[in-house]
């Protein structure tokens, strides 16, 4: 149909409308399904309580997973000189109360029989450390602490549900009017889009009877920007996008069933860990190099870039059980495992890669640590293995001469910088359309470049408030570190949340000149098989994390 | 598991330098981002099917100097209007800074940070701009250099309007020359600099209209004083030397015969303090601006000078500089009994839809020089004119003016200046010209294509 009969004029208008809806119902949605997860989240309430056998005064335990010790750091003091600094460890599992002795002097007891590993305790069983003996005791046995209040429920999801498939619906809208004349093409993956949705939250609900769907609804609501961005750019890229979506959230349920038993992760770290180094090895041999890098290995019709899926085996690798912390303080093979995969991403030439391993690294580090001095050492020889390699590799410090002189380099260096900057501002606060963009002509513009595209075509309000997402979902992450089951999901959620938000910064801020450019993905968004599949992974390390992920589970029993 | 808790606040850290890092591009977008999106190979302003177009520039009689048909900047259609007034519209590719459409593509392309160059109706946002110059003036400027490098400007020191501002070599923006940035000979050396306004020249003996402000001011008896100009004199061992040996002088005459041995003993009995201030109350080593557009600075500095330095920065030499848009700046004050009206150049800007803006007007500037001391200094210019240069070069106008010949060095002829004005009341003009490299004297160089300025641009006004 020929839109010459309609006023051009008019439609132009209503697209604008379009494109200013649009931001405001993400904003909505967004901030609907974080106010629904600090709603979900379980207070800090007493789970059972230790009494004091000698005082009777009453300990609460707060966490799935409690050091006991005489360190002011443990989570229930023992005031013990007797009593190891860090002595066991009291952890909550599906089957019920452990405790597991992490290398005390004097050794734990429970009823008076030494614990070898672990041991079960339950309700009324005296737990001898050290001279202290506490009894573990139910919370509504213990008549000063009021009983609690019943768990808020968070918002019914399907409404925000509805809210993404509205978006989508406009992006949709705009796709379809973008050419001047209707044409129905980009429905079609959008459309799909919207059945994976909707599939995933029936089962999710439905069948699982899960609670919660926030970060899902998030996601979807990213990848369906990134696909309609895509779809104005490329239609054919839109279907692999499309795969790479459902292989991800197919990923994602994997990995949410992988980490919902502790000690599989735990038995299958190393296995995981050596898979990751074969697989590095494999890129450098099989490897071509593709534009400066040599990271993509290709599989016959697909090609796959290895170090998006080594992110997850990296902090599979990393996190660890509290008891495991207490027990095993050295970080010495996780040190050697992260020297060797950042040294493998240097052959390769993905510097931008290996920042975000070595990011990564630093979080989980310190995490498990909690030493400065560690990660201070791990900064300094980073810097100096840095200058080593601007030494050696002249090639290497070029990137960084454009850096903040990309003005200068218009035709060359700078080319891709300026363009996005030039663009992004020619966007203004709502864009100039889907598909009417200039970006899209300039090399790696819906991967590298996809905030640049977002802000030309879709505005600096909407591209503003897809990154303001992502650092969110880092804050959430953070946020939730003590109510995991296990410091095993705290640690790897504010790992996964810290890359994706630190992923997302070099790609926006390289691009915009803010930072040095390194080619990275917009988590989501950008075009990008392997990276796809693997933001989804990471996302499931942040679901994991939320409690309520694996309490249906319970409830069925 | 508290203590996890308490460690996992590093994410903080990451945080912070992603608000940081937002900041920081937030705040050039939205300081910069005009210039930003007017780039260009921005595909919006210059590619096919694109949402906002370029208004156009025009000159003071309307005559069409630049606008964008069809996704493409198309400038006059005569060659030699386009090479004239290159250094005032600019270029398409924004490589002259100093141009209209450099410093005004926000209002041309009606880029703003809401909608950026996007227009929800379709419509260009994008303004006309009307200049005060006139297109033909300029075209009659780059004639009479023929060639020759070198620049010339005409303002209306009454209304402020720039009638004229040429600077050569130039280009023709509509089809740049393919050798123009890969030329070795010279022959495009400074064709991306406006001379007028960006450049600064040796002023050689313009400079003693300073020298005799200076003079005025600080020699009380300067009128009854007489110089012996017997070909050079000698400061501290350095020779510093005239054309001729032309005897006993007057002041009057000592300006009027442009003797370096009388104004370099002028100076140096002023004494440096005084000249330097003399200097910068003149507006040397500042700043000026054309509709914002910054100049280069003229520079006058004896502060560590020795007593024959000092001589020779009162003849213009040392290390003085003049900028030309100073210079005509300066001279529009002389006239104008001191303190000039600032020029400009845009005259409005149109938006596509809705009233003019913009509208220029007379401004004045500050003070260059006490209205006693420019009612001497025009009566002295005066008489270089009728008694030295010949009122033949100006028939009719009045002119009051002085010339400069600046040696440069470096086995090139010198630069060849005049700057003036003319003091009847109908014709408020006030000029600057200059010629480097000119193997002909100041008058037959600079003098010639002032005159053919003036008289045509007494015709306009």
């Amino acid at each position: 149909m020929d839109l010459s009969s309609l006023s051009s004029d008019f439609i132009s208008v209503l697209l604008f409308a379009f494109r200013i809806a649009v931001p405001i119902l993400c904003a909505v949605v967004a901030c609907r399904c974080f106010t629904s997860m600090r709603l979900g989240k379980r207070r800090e309430e007493p789970v059972v309580v230790l009494e004091d056998m000698a005082t009777h005064k009453v300990i609460p335990v707060l966490y799935w997973e409690n050091s006991l010790g005489r360190s002011r750091s443990c989570d229930v003091v023992l005031q013990d000189p007797t009593a190891s600094r860090a002595h066991a460890v009291l952890m909550r599992r599906e089957s019920g109360w452990l405790i597991t002795d992490t290398n005390s002097k004097a050794g734990t007891f429970v009823n008076g029989k030494k614990v070898k590993e672990k041991a079960p305790v339950l309700p009324g069983d005296v737990i001898a450390m050290g001279s202290t003996a506490l009894m573990l005791k139910r919370t509504s046995e213990v008549a000063a602490l009021p009983p609690q209040p019943p768990t808020r429920r968070a918002a019914p999801p399907s409404g925000l549900m509805a809210t993404v498939m509205l978006t989508q619906i406009l992006l949709g809208l705009q796709l379809c009017l973008a050419s001047g004349k209707i044409s129905a093409a980009p429905l079609v993956p959008l459309g799909i889009l919207m059945l994976v949705e909707w599939a995933l939250y029936l089962y999710s609900i439905k069948i699982l009877h899960h609670v919660s769907f926030e970060l899902e609804t998030i996601a979807f609501l990213l990848c369906g920007i990134g696909l309609a961005m895509q779809a104005g750019t490329n239609l054919k890229n839109t279907y692999t996008q499309l795969a790479a979506i459902v292989i991800g959230v197919l990923f994602f349920r994997f990995m949410i069933w992988f980490l919902g038993d502790m000690d599989r992760v735990m038995r299958w770290r190393v296995k995981i860990g050596i898979l990751a180094v074969l697989l590095f090895a494999a890129n450098l041999l099989l490897a071509r190099e593709r534009n400066g890098a040599r990271n993509w290995i290709v599989l016959g019709p697909v090609t796959v870039q290895p170090s998006e899926f080594i992110k997850i085996a990296f902090i599979i690798v990393g996190t660890s059980t509290l008891d495991r912390l207490q027990t095993y303080k050295n970080l010495t093979g996780f040190i050697g495992f992260s020297a060797i995969c950042m040294g493998a991403l240097f052959f390769m030439r993905d510097f931008g890669s290996a920042c975000i391993f070595f990011v990564t690294f630093l979080i989980i580090a310190f995490m498990r640590s909690g030493s400065v001095r560690t990660i201070s050492l791990a900064c300094a020889v980073a810097g100096f293995g840095a200058f080593l390699i601007l030494k050696i590799k002249p090639y290497v410090a070029q990137r960084f001469d454009v850096w903040r002189h990309v003005w200068e380099h218009p035709g060359d260096a700078g080319y891709q910088q300026v363009r996005v900057l030039s663009y992004a501002a020619s966007g203004g606060l709502f864009g100039v359309g889907l598909g009417k963009g200039c970006l899209k002509s300039v090399f790696a513009s819906t991967s590298d470049l996809a905030f640049g595209m977002l802000c030309e075509e879709m505005g600096l309000v909407l591209a503003v408030t897809v990154i303001l997402i992502l650092a969110f979902l880092a804050l959430y992450a953070r946020s939730d570190a003590t109510r995991s089951r296990s410091t095993l999901y705290s640690i790897s959620a504010c790992a996964a949340g810290g890359l994706l938000l630190f992923q997302a910064c070099l790609n926006v801020f390289g691009a915009t000149d803010v930072l040095p450019m390194t080619g990275v993905t917009l988590p989501f968004v950008s075009l990008g098989g392997s990276s796809m599949v693997a933001v989804w992974g990471l996302l499931a390390f942040i679901k994991a994390s939320d409690e309520r992920t694996y309490a249906a589970r319970r409830r069925r029993r | 598991m508290r203590t996890t808790g308490t460690r996992s606040l590093i994410l903080f850290i990451l945080v912070l330098g992603f608000f940081t890092g937002l900041g920081v591009f937030l705040y050039g977008l939205v300081t910069e981002g005009g210039s930003w999106a007017v780039q260009p190979f921005n595909g919006h302003l210059y590619g096919s099917g694109t949402s906002a177009a370029e208004g156009r520039v025009l000159d003071r009689n309307d005559t069409v100097l630049a606008q964008t048909k069809d996704g493409k900047r198309v400038y006059n259609s005569d060659p030699a209007t386009r090479r004239a007034m290159l250094h005032a519209v600019g270029d398409t590719r924004g490589y002259l800074s100093a141009g209209v459409q450099y410093n005004y593509r926000s209002e041309l392309t009606g880029y703003n940070f809401i909608t950026g160059l996007f227009s929800p109706t379709g419509k260009t946002n994008g303004s006309d701009i009307r200049l005060t110059l006139d297109s033909s003036l300029c075209r009659l400027a780059r004639e009479k250099l023929n060639g020759r490098h070198g620049a010339a400007a005409v303002y209306n020191y009454k209304t402020g309007e720039l009638l004229c501002m040429v600077s050569t070599p130039d280009f023709d923006p509509q089809n740049p020359p393919k050798d123009l940035d890969t030329d070795k000979t010279g022959k495009y050396s400074g064709a991306y600099l406006n001379k007028i306004l960006s450049s600064s020249f040796t002023p050689g003996s313009i400079f003693k209209v300073v020298t005799s402000a200076a003079a005025i001011e600080n020699i009380p008896d300067l009128d009854s004083r007489t110089w012996n100009c017997n070909g050079s004199v000698t400061v501290n061992g350095n020779k510093i030397t005239d054309m001729y040996a032309y005897g006993r002088l007057s002041f009057k005459n000592a300006l009027a015969k442009s003797s370096n041995v009388a104004f370099a003993q002028i100076a140096i009995e002023v004494g440096a303090d005084k000249m330097q201030a003399e200097a910068n109350q003149m507006g040397f080593n500042r700043t000026f601006l054309l509709d914002g557009i910054p100049s280069g600075k003229s520079v006058y500095s004896v502060k560590s000078a020795k007593p024959n330095e000092l001589g020779w920065s009162g003849v213009g030499q040392y290390t003085d500089l003049a900028n030309p848009y100073h210079m005509l700046v300066l001279m529009g004050a002389v006239a104008n009994g001191g303190t000039p009206v600032t020029p400009y150049m845009i005259k409005s800007v149109t938006p596509s839809i809705g009233v003019p803006s913009e509208q220029g007007s007379a401004k004045t500037g500050s003070q260059l020089v006490r209205p006693d001391t420019a009612s001497r200094l025009k009566d002295y210019m005066r008489y270089n004119v009728s008694h030295e240069y010949g009122d033949s070069l100006f028939p009719g106008l009045a002119v009051c003016a002085k010339t400069g010949t600046a040696e440069v060095g470096g086995g090139k002829n010198p630069t060849c200046w005049m700057v003036g004005f003319s003091s009847n009341d109908s014709t408020p003009l006030a000029f600057v010209t200059l010629v480097e490299d000119s193997s002909t004297g100041s008058v037959a160089s600079a003098g010639r294509i002032a005159s053919a300025l003036m008289t045509a641009a007494a015709k306009i006004s």
